[in-house]
């Protein structure tokens, strides 16, 4: 089941992701959380608080300087980039490789 | 990007970014459901507007109008005005939500019993039903 969240900045977006991936995870299903955000903070929503929230941004950003052939792939991003939150849900914020910017 | 990606058994939760950009880019059948979220004013509802054609066009799936902050008839009028009989679930206006942003912390932690939150909660249920 792949769920996407949209609408305009503030328009609480980001809490109705954090608060149903949450749910979900509770009831034991295994629950991955990505964001796209150009402003990532579905961190803090979902509970990592801020500093690890800003740190997998930075990682992000340094990602995105990085050559494209070197991109980390969907696991790695998930799996080496991510970071676990409350109730186990699997957080990675998505990279420009991964989102990329149209044209 | 995310058709490619195979995430197993995973149930996936991808926040676009802000506006409709990443939407433009999801192929078709790249999601099985689009949540919506408009807060009821003008800016809001036609960025709304605008993701749920394209959510029809690519037929990506289920629709569903998260209509967040609402806090009167008056206002869950304007959103049905723009999204008729589209799938709404109405998510009331709540100091709580706004008060855990404040504070840097998890709607979920901080207000779990906020009308506002039980909502979300209620929302994901219907998404993945138990046993589902």
């Amino acid at each position: 089941m792949r769920v996407a969240v949209v609408g305009k900045g503030g328009s609480g977006k980001t809490t109705t992701s954090a608060v149903i991936a949450r749910t979900l995870a509770r009831r034991g299903l295994r629950v991955v959380a990505l964001d796209c955000d150009t402003n990532p903070n579905l961190g803090i929503s979902l509970g990592l608080g801020d500093e690890e929230t800003e740190r997998l941004a930075a990682m992000r950003d340094e990602l995105d300087a990085g050559d494209a052939e070197h991109a980390p792939s969907w696991d790695e991003l998930i799996d080496r980039f991510g970071s676990d939150g409350p109730d186990g849900v699997r957080l990675a914020v998505v990279s420009r490789i991964q989102n990329p910017e149209p044209g | 990007m995310l058709g490619s990606a195979d995430f197993g058994s995973a149930v996936v939760i991808a926040d676009l970014e802000a506006g409709i950009g990443t939407l433009t880019r999801l192929g078709d059948e790249d999601v099985d459901v689009v949540l919506v979220v408009v807060e009821p004013t003008p800016n809001s509802l036609e960025v709304g507007a605008r993701a749920a054609a394209l959510a029809r066009d690519k037929r990506a799936g289920r629709l569903i109008v998260v209509a967040s902050r609402v806090r009167d008839d008056s206002d869950l009028a304007s959103v049905r005005d723009v999204f008729g009989d589209a799938e709404i679930v109405v998510v009331p206006d709540d100091p709580a939500i706004t008060g855990a942003e404040r504070e840097g912390l998890a709607p979920l932690d901080v207000a779990p019993q906020a009308p506002a939150v039980r909502t979300l909660a209620e929302l994901a249920q219907r998404l993945v039903p138990d046993g589902g």
